[in-house]
């Protein structure tokens, strides 16, 4: 895959490094010329002296012909102008984006790109690990606003129906795994201790499913 | 009319007082410390919003929703661009402005940032020192807004190759028109057989080419050689002639 990295920070340093070492075609760009000094000494992608939206820079860089644009410089102001351009004026269609700050998230919801927010991400794992250890995310969908996560019954759970632990408009049961074995949940099955089921819900929602399992106990 | 102006720097500050003067309504949005704290000397306190202008409620602070026009004034051209795409996906804006400080961005600042108007100063004050040098003593009075015509002023010389010809035999572009002639204090409207007298001041509406033209015949006939002689040349050539 041919892959324009913009932003040669510490972000886009490693994940130059990463797609590199996949095997990935990568041409990074950063105003910066002292910035590429963070790749490493065996990196043999294209390296790009200059300012994002200059038209000359994007095309030595190879934008045109790039399978994927990843904009990840620590403005987010300029990662929405760059996205916006390579979307927009380049109809490149894998775009990625990074924001920085989360104040300026709305700002790059507005352009409608696709973007990892490394902060709230991290802190919200930081957060959930906090927490106990009885639910737990398994799996993150777009920056964690919905989550899968796995819950162990408790005995207080035991004979009880899916409906009566998991609150509906909070919660959505996925499955229920019961001696290594899943099946997909219906509200009337009783559970037993020892199940695992598993959830999609958002941060508000399992927090109100923990709240619930505290009080039973 | 109501502009939201995002940007309080000198361009901005200078737009927002000549716009109060002609009594629209203005806000003027910043968040830096030292521009605002000049901005406060300069404009009604009314009219300044402090605050990111790239938060939806800093903008909704100023009512943008309600302007007729957003101008991007700022000194990074993301921001401006930024600002211009918000205006009118998010508020509706009718007519968004940016300023360009970049050349190299110039190419962006379009419908698909929804930027309606782009200010390009590097652009204009580029072209404006060309004209001067190859206009010599002729004064742009008004550009027109459309097209490539503006409406220039030049005193004739003793001397002009230009006195004692009638205009119609002086071979003036088509798209050079002669418009009025002050002569002693008084206006005399010109006709085809008016003819040119040292001291006349002479308005005319006309393109880049008609006024290099005009330039040449309301100068003095230089001797071959001289610096004048080779500036004309030059000029002829369209060597330092603008766009």
């Amino acid at each position: 895959m041919r892959v324009v990295i913009v932003g040669c920070g510490r972000f886009g340093a490693e994940l130059a490094t990463r797609l590199f070492q996949g095997g990935h075609e990568v041409s990074i760009i950063d105003a910066d010329e002292a910035s590429f000094a963070r790749l490493p000494d065996n990196f043999e992608g294209r390296i790009n002296q200059g300012e994002a939206l200059d038209r000359d820079v994007l095309h030595r860089a190879g934008i045109e012909k790039a399978d994927a644009v990843a904009v990840v410089t620590d403005s987010d102001i300029l990662n929405a102008a760059v996205g916006h351009v390579a979307h927009t004026y380049y109809n490149k269609t894998n775009v990625v984006v990074r924001n920085h700050d989360p104040r300026y998230r709305p700002i790059l919801e507005a352009y409608g790109l696709q973007m990892v927010s490394a902060l709230s991400w991290g802190a919200q794992r930081l957060e959930e690990m906090i927490y106990h250890d009885d639910v737990r995310p398994v799996f993150s969908a777009g920056n964690g606003e919905v989550e899968i996560y796995e819950v162990s019954v408790p005995k207080e759970w035991s004979g009880h129906s899916l409906s009566d632990v998991v609150i509906e408009g909070t919660c959505i049961p996925v499955s229920i795994t019961r001696a290594g074995r899943a099946m997909l949940p219906s509200a009337q099955i009783k559970i037993e201790e020892g199940d695992i089921i598993h959830v999609s819900a958002t941060l508000g929602g399992v927090e109100a499913l923990r709240n619930h399992m505290n009080m039973s106990k | 009319m109501f502009v939201v102006i995002v940007g309080g720097g000198r361009t901005g500050a200078q737009l927002a007082s000549l716009l109060l003067s002609q009594d629209h309504e203005v806000r003027v949005i910043d968040d830096r410390k030292d521009v605002l704290g000049r901005i406060h000397h300069e404009l009604p306190t009314e009219s300044i919003i402090e605050g990111d202008p790239l938060e939806f409620d800093v903008l909704e602070q100023a009512n943008i929703q309600q302007a007729d026009v957003v101008a991007a004034v700022g000194t990074r051209d993301d921001y401006n661009l930024t600002v211009c795409y918000i205006a009118r996906t998010r508020y509706k804006v009718p007519r968004t402005i940016a300023r360009v400080n970049n050349p190299r961005d110039a190419w962006l600042f379009d419908e698909r940032f929804h930027v309606d108007v782009a200010v390009n100063q590097a652009d204009i004050l580029a072209s404006l020192i060309s004209e001067e040098m190859s206009l010599g003593d002729m004064i742009t009075l008004l550009k027109l807004r459309r097209g490539n015509y503006s409406l220039v002023e030049e005193k004739i010389p003793a001397g002009a190759r230009a006195i004692g010809v009638a205009i119609k035999d002086l071979g003036l572009p088509d798209h050079c028109v002669i418009a009025a002639i002050i002569r002693n204090g008084e206006v005399i409207v010109p006709r085809g057989v008016t003819t040119f007298e040292a001291d006349d001041e002479v308005l005319a509406v006309t393109d880049s080419e008609g006024a290099l033209r005009l330039a040449e015949l309301f100068s003095r006939a230089a001797k071959d050689g001289s610096r004048e002689a080779r500036v004309q040349r030059s000029v002829r050539k369209g060597l330092l002639g603008g766009s």
